[in-house]
């Protein structure tokens, strides 16, 4: 990329120990000048538009379609339907049992309805105005059964998680029901949290294009191999026969990992008209085309001594998913993890209902366990009459209370140090409400946050040139988690070149594999490998003698155009076959509570001030402290900007987003994002993030955690404690709303 | 959630003029969404599609002519007639502000602008800020240092959306800004950026 930039460091984090350079994003001046080709600006010549018809129902069937009146529209050219797709896609696996499908509906396979907002036609015109002319004159005859809709739905069906995934292990050790029984001090307390959307700001967009018997599909994507693999087998043709391009993701944040039903639809509807076709759903399409964060329940007890000291804890979690997928998120292997506490009990319900299947999003698991967790410390506290923090100081632990397991490193108090430090947490008034400023109440909370540390195998290409340039080739993706800027940083650094010589490709099957970009693994397993390419090429270039630091003085010196290495790495934990898995599309991170050695997680704690109009009810978050000690960080700039966009989205997941469902239909209310409320520029004030510096040097040979999803973590608990600071009014319910604390809901 | 276009739209006599002829309601791209046809139908025979209308746009300095489907959105003629993407679609419905542009200074949602009614204007686009290896307007350029994005989907917009900010005179102070770029989603959530962004452009392009 020759238009990278790299200006003036402007008040971005000075690096502390252990810490890369706030050097600027890598693709800035494309993302500024608009030069920066996401999946839809992308022109392919004499395009064809499609557009989908969606399930109006969530349960019956579609009995005929009278596409009459939308075939005789001028500029139409076909329309796709369970009646004359015939087996052009083939039935592939959810991807919890082997598949890579997120959905496992196959695409117009037939007439039956298995969620509202299922695509069940796709109209394909001349134009994107006469596609969408003649998408809304497609008439649909239904027959319509009653659908569940959510929790407690007639025919919602509960299962036990263990019994549907046999990979599910419930958490527990020690005697649980007796030591709660025994303990001096308890609670006992349910919360809930509610279905919730990505709503990226980029559209689920695809493009197809074939050109003899090879396609390829510009799709924005957290996993180009996923994709090409998983596409290969829905066509029936072999991998190497498609090319996913995705350099640029507008938003992801889960939503574009995994393999949903529209790329096949467009890659079957190019192939029959002969002609590249686009597909831009529209917003509303979204909600369903894509996958979503499903509502949970949850029951949590703790019981402690009167010092504090955890004697019991147990995490009940209820879970929505749909009928054909049994998808879950089972928080509890991380909720039952972060306190020393020797009797610890758990399970997991799925609850199957008429819904499309739920997703990754960001912080899956954590974000609405730890809400559960992380309120009931809190409310623990309240019954000890304990400072929050105390709390967990005293139940800190560098062991995995369930396995005995040794934590990799675990920096959770000195986080906790730092931002009460910061925040001023000293000059709390502990009791709810008294720390009135005029007509606001105002209230501080705080809460733990925490992401395991995980990674998958990786593979990348890295080439050094006389000129003092070097290239970089692996199909990780830039998604905004600042990749191509990382990337480009330590091949600068372990090269010995200025980080500006340096070109990254990325987000293109054509190049070497790189895992899927989720479960904040992709810094950790792409730097990784990189680094370990450059050494390659260190290695090659000093003849096994102690290497000079002029790498490219020494090429040139053996009058070589280049040198190239490509490197596999796999980390530590990985199945065998990680990188065949890898080739396949298929790899699976690793790490976290998953390994039979160790536990490695980052830590982190957050600190909140709300205020809440003592007439209106209304509540702002003026401000909010995080500290965060993630291992080593490869970019401040960067990174401050991971940790405060994970701790709005936390604001965001507080107080604005919840996906409505209406219990009837079974269909979602609000899909757009006028009603779909997410944090505008004005709900935000002050945000500090506090790097807090951490070695370790076991996660990785680099010592990098992965930072783009713990600052979620534990945020909506810190805003929630705070209310209860506040107003007294423990609020069990997300998201915390005007009407919940005027009513006392 | 402020929309900023609703109260700043210029008033157009030739769109009062189209909306007068065709239909009753305000919000008349809608029309051409939802149930496109049906409405439109009973009370006057659906424009040709095939008979694209003769549409003239001066867009970054320079003329564009194109044929277009009478319905098309100013975002939409940018993006897959002119060629002009980095205006991006992020909700088609005015409610994002990934599209905006400038239409004769103001800010304007181009998802909300038929390109027909754009004629006679000046638009500009995030492409008509900077020559490709030209220095960055104040605005991209703050955006750079202050790291205003992670993905830049929602950024063409929100620079446009800011240079408006500056040039109405509501970037006074951080409150100002927080409000008045409001209507632009940043679901990276930059915002406390980009209001730093906008306060180091506002001294540049005042000073």
């Amino acid at each position: 990329m020759a238009d990278a930039v790299f200006s003036t460091l402007v008040e971005a984090p000075a690096p502390k120990s252990n810490m890369g350079e706030p050097v600027p994003r890598y693709d800035a001046r494309a993302k500024v000048t608009g030069s920066a080709l996401y999946a839809s600006d992308v022109a392919l010549p004499d395009v064809a538009y499609a557009f989908l018809v969606t399930s109006a129902i969530a349960k019956g069937r579609v009995r005929s379609f009278d596409l009459r009146e939308a075939r005789a529209l001028p500029g139409v050219l076909d329309i796709l339907t369970h009646g004359n797709i015939g087996d052009a896609i083939r039935p592939v696996k959810f991807f919890t049992e082997g598949g890579p499908a997120s959905n496992s509906v196959l695409p117009l396979g037939s007439p039956e309805i298995a969620y509202g907002g299922q695509t069940i036609a796709v109209v394909l015109a001349n134009s994107y105005e006469v596609a969408r002319d003649a998408a809304h004159r497609v008439l649909v005859d239904y027959e319509i059964d009653r659908p569940s809709a959510t929790f407690a739905s007639p025919g919602a069906v509960d299962q036990e998680l263990a019994t549907q995934n046999k990979k599910h292990d419930d958490p527990k050790v020690g005697d649980f029901a007796g030591a709660y029984a025994s303990s001096p001090v308890t609670v006992d307390v349910s919360y809930s949290t509610p279905a919730q959307h990505h709503n990226p700001i980029e559209l689920f967009a695809t493009q197809c294009s074939w050109t003899g018997a090879q396609l390829t599909v510009h799709e924005p994507s957290q996993n180009v191999y996923g994709i090409k693999n998983g596409l290969a087998a829905q066509l029936g043709i072999e991998p190497s026969q498609i090319r996913v391009v995705s350099p640029y993701v507008g938003g992801a944040f889960g939503s574009k990992g995994g393999l949903t039903q529209r790329t096949a639809l467009v890659a079957v509807a190019a192939r029959k008209l002969g002609r590249p076709v686009k597909l831009v759903p529209t917003r509303e399409q979204g909600f369903t085309v894509a996958t979503y964060r499903s509502e949970t329940k949850h029951r949590v007890r703790l019981g402690a001594s009167r010092d504090g000291r955890l004697q019991a804890l147990s995490h009940d979690g209820f879970e929505v998913t749909s009928r054909p997928d049994p998808y879950a998120v089972a928080g509890t292997d991380a909720s039952t993890r972060m306190y020393a506490c020797p009797n610890i009990a758990s399970s997991v319900t799925i609850v199957r209902a008429d819904r499309s299947t739920p997703g990754f999003m960001r912080a899956p698991a954590e974000t609405p366990y730890f809400f559960a967790l992380e309120s009931a410390m809190d409310e623990l506290a309240v019954a000890l009459a304990m400072d929050p923090v105390e709390l967990r100081r005293v139940n800190d632990t560098m062991k995995d209370p369930i396995k005995g397991l040794p934590y990799t490193s675990r920096a959770l108090i000195p986080c906790f140090d730092r931002a009460a430090e910061a925040f001023g947490w000293a000059k709390r008034d502990a009791r709810p409400g008294s720390m009135r400023d005029a007509d606001w109440l105002v209230g501080w909370g705080c809460a733990t946050s925490a992401y395991p540390t995980q990674m998958a195998a990786a593979s990348a290409r890295v080439s050094l040139f006389p000129d003092g340039t070097a290239r970089v080739e692996t199909a990780g993706h830039e998604i905004g988690n600042g990749l191509y800027t990382v990337a480009a940083q330590v091949a600068a650094e372990r090269l010995g070149l200025p980080v500006g010589r340096v070109t990254v490709l990325l987000g293109d099957t054509d190049l070497p594999p790189a895992p899927v970009a989720g479960g904040s693994i992709s810094t950790a397993s792409v730097c990784s490998v990189i680094a370990q390419a450059c050494d390659a090429i260190r290695a090659r270039l000093s003849d096994g003698t102690t290497p000079t630091g002029d790498l490219v003085a020494a090429l040139k010196e053996r009058g070589m155009g280049s040198v190239q290495e490509y490197a596999e790495w796999v980390p530590h934990g990985a199945p065998k076959g990680a990188m065949g898995m890898l080739y396949r599309g298929a790899a699976q991170p690793t790490g976290g509570a998953k390994l039979q050695d160790r536990i490695q997680f980052a830590f982190g704690a957050q600190f909140v001030e709300v205020r809440v109009h003592a007439r209106t009810r209304e509540i702002r978050v003026p401000r909010i402290v995080g500290a965060f000690a993630s291992g080593r960080i490869m970019n401040t700039r960067t990174a401050h900007s991971q940790y405060m966009g994970g701790m709005i989205w936390g604001i965001g997941s507080a107080l604005h987003e919840e996906t409505e469902i209406d219990a009837n239909a079974a269909r979602y209310v609000n899909t757009n994002l006028a009603d779909y409320l997410v944090p505008v520029n004005a709900d935000v004030v002050d945000v500090e993030v506090i790097m807090v510096p951490e070695e370790d040097s076991q996660v990785n040979p680099l010592g990098i955690k992965g930072i783009g999803e713990i600052g979620i973590v534990g945020t909506s608990a810190a805003v929630a404690n705070a209310v209860y600071h506040a107003t007294g009014q423990r609020l069990r319910d997300l998201p915390l709303r005007i009407d919940t604390l005027v009513t006392g809901a | 959630m402020t929309n900023h276009s609703d109260d700043e739209r210029p008033a157009s006599v030739s769109r009062r003029r189209f909306l007068g002829a065709t239909a009753s309601t305000a919000a008349f791209p809608l029309v051409g969404v939802a149930a496109a046809g049906q409405a439109a139908a009973q009370t006057m025979p659906p424009p040709d599609p095939q008979a694209p209308v003769d549409v003239k746009l001066s867009i970054n300095g320079e003329m564009y002519r194109v044929g277009l489907d009478v319905r098309t959105t100013l975002l939409d003629a940018l993006r897959d007639h002119i060629g002009l993407t980095g205006s991006k679609k992020g909700c088609d419905h005015g409610q994002c502000g990934a599209c905006t542009v400038l239409v004769d200074g103001r800010r304007t949602l181009a998802c909300l602008t038929l390109a027909v009614a754009a004629q006679g204007r000046e638009v500009t686009t995030v492409e008509g800020l900077a020559r490709a290896d030209g220095p960055l307007h104040p605005m991209q350029q703050a955006f750079v240092d202050h790291d205003a994005f992670q993905c830049g989907y929602c950024t063409p917009g929100q620079i446009m959306s800011a240079i408006g900010c500056v040039k109405e005179g509501h970037a006074g102070n951080d409150d100002a800004i927080r409000e008045y770029m409001s209507g632009n989603l940043c679901r990276c959530a930059a915002y406390p950026n980009i209001v730093a962004a906008v306060r180091q452009a506002k001294l540049q392009m005042e000073g």
